[in-house]
């Protein structure tokens, strides 16, 4: 069911697995809490995920590989009394800020199940309880935890089996890491079609030969990637060497995918199916699809398709009016896919979700997504980017107001602008101040996760201004090169 | 050697590269970084790193990059 390079789960195990680890937790834990849950790149990472769930309660995935002040952060968010961790990250989680139990998956993974306390916890779940709460960036430079029930993930799970097909004979290969919203098809739909998900280790993507050897080796048939792992193994050529021979479905999700890559995988690999996936972690993951039929050529550009089953999607304008086809305005999304909002947080919570401007008879609530896009003559959806300052980054969702009220907290940086050079994919810092650059980056190394780490650092007298005083952002790109 | 140590000081500068020599095994150096770095080492040496240079023994340290530029360099 999972496998990585060092072991391997069947079913059964599994189901053991997270009875024993969901009866300690029962036993341990009030029903209904939020357990933090820190475990490396394994097979017993998701059986941590769904222990915690058999307990009655919900997970909050971290990643240890991210800086302590990035995990003290999102502790400091969710509040947990408990946290899971295996053995290997007992020592990274006693240097937190946490002052609850730390309980290690090693110790109590021979718990004797409780089917009685099981089935009680069970019967204390219902569909819109929380299932999970997964970190993402915030604009105000704290980490936005979105809470998603258990009936949102299946009705994605349910929508994106049936587009991608996916049965008991597909084996998936997983890259996101495991506390990242992309892992949820990795996780979620082997439990709920009988596939299988191997783990490939990270450093795997920084040699694509090795890469598509282990596609072949562990006879992988679908993927469901981000664009930039997708981009990776043709940028760097790996097809030159060699073809992943068992692939049949890749979905890829997360930015916009540059089609000069995806020609590369068409043109070797033809008969795969490939499928464009749009949506933001507050409507579970993705909210419309693209089979991509056409072959592509370096300029094209893929629309974002036609909404999944049980997504419903409007496109608003600015005075919360729905626009005339073919008009550019702000994607809405609703249905039961919809967040339960951010942790903790009603205020933002309340801002994002709000009720339908369009439907003044009952309660319809709707995620504004802050994307841009409009219909197409066949009704097709296309993309037009943001409306404000998020940016899609390595596949990974960035607040630049994030990285400049980090940047802000440095000694020696005055003032700061961040921008992002998307043909380059370089994420620019522009400062004031005397903080050389290294200083600069080595703080986002410890406070930030690495990929909203500053890859090009310009260091200016000051930061040029409109006539409205207002920061001149056209003439700081003209820094890009 | 001094050109190449600027690119990666540059690159990451949290990274000892004097001395590191698992920059990929231990995965020091992430896919990113990677992508980074082959693109500017093909513009800086007028080289073209190929796939199957892409292996861990060549960039797990500053001095088998170095080994590698030159190799190429030759060819």
């Amino acid at each position: 069911m999972f496998s990585d390079p060092e072991s391997s789960i069947t079913f059964a195990q599994f189901n053991d697995y997270t009875k024993a680890i969901g009866t300690y937790i029962a036993k341990t834990v009030p029903q209904g809490s939020p357990v933090v849950v820190m475990s490396g790149r394994h097979v017993m990472t998701p059986a941590c995920y769904l222990g915690v769930v058999r307990a009655g309660c919900f997970y909050g995935p971290m990643d240890a590989d991210m800086p302590t002040a990035r995990l003290n952060q999102i502790l400091s968010v969710i509040k947990a009394d408990y946290m899971l961790v295996d053995k290997a990250h007992v020592e990274v989680a006693s240097s937190l800020d946490f002052n609850g139990t730390i309980i290690v998956l090693e110790d109590i993974i021979d718990t004797q199940p409780d089917a009685q306390l099981l089935a009680e916890r069970e019967a204390s779940l219902i569909c819109t309880s929380p299932l999970y709460v997964i970190f993402t960036s915030g604009s105000t430079g704290v980490p936005k935890g979105v809470i998603t029930s258990h009936q949102s993930l299946m009705c994605y799970i349910d929508a994106v089996t049936k587009v991608l097909n996916i049965n008991d004979t597909d084996i998936m290969g997983n890259q996101s890491p495991l506390d990242y919203i992309a892992a949820i098809r990795d996780i979620y739909l082997p439990i709920s079609t009988g596939a299988s998900t191997f783990i490939i280790p990270k450093n795997e993507f920084a040699v694509p030969t090795l890469l598509f050897e282990t596609l072949n080796r562990e006879k992988i048939t679908a993927l469901c990637w981000s664009v930039a792992g997708v981009e990776l193994p043709a940028k760097l050529g790996a097809f030159d060497v060699m073809k992943p021979e068992y692939l049949q479905k890749l979905c890829f999700s997360g930015s916009v995918m540059p089609c000069k890559y995806l020609k590369i995988w068409q043109e070797n690999l033809p008969d795969v199916l490939y499928v464009n996936q749009y949506g933001p972690t507050e409507a579970t993951a993705s909210c419309t699809y693209y089979v991509v039929k056409e072959k592509v050529d370096d300029d094209t550009v893929l629309p974002i398709g036609t909404p999944y089953d049980n997504y419903k999607i409007l496109l608003l304008n600015d005075d919360n009016q729905p626009v005339k086809q073919g008009e550019t305005a702000e994607i809405c999304v609703s249905g039961p896919i919809l967040a339960l909002g951010y942790y903790g947080n009603a205020d933002y919570t309340e801002k994002a979700f709000i009720q339908n401007p369009l439907n003044p008879n009952y309660r319809e609530l709707i995620y504004k997504t802050g994307d841009l896009g409009s219909i197409r003559e066949d009704g097709v959806l296309e993309f037009h980017g943001r409306k404000d300052r998020q940016i899609k980054h390595m596949g990974h969702r960035i607040e630049l107001g994030e990285i400049e009220e980090t940047a802000k907290k440095i000694e020696g940086v005055l003032d700061c602008c961040s921008l992002y050079n998307k043909p380059k994919e370089h994420l620019y810092l522009f400062y004031t101040g005397p903080a050389t650059s290294k200083e600069i980056v080595l703080y986002f190394r410890k406070n930030l996760p690495a990929f909203m780490s500053p890859r090009k650092l310009v260091n200016l007298e000051a930061l040029p201004t409109l006539p409205n005083g207002k920061l001149d952002m056209q003439t700081l790109k003209t820094y890009f090169k | 050697m001094e050109e190449l140590m600027q690119i990666l000081e540059e690159l990451r500068p949290d990274v000892d590269f004097e001395n590191e020599t698992a920059l990929i095994t231990n995965g020091i150096l992430d896919s990113f970084d990677i992508v980074a770095l082959v693109g500017e080492l093909n513009d800086e040496f007028d080289i073209e790193i190929k796939p199957n240079n892409l292996v861990p023994e060549n960039f797990n340290s500053a001095k088998a990059m170095m080994a590698l530029i030159e190799q190429l360099q030759d060819e």
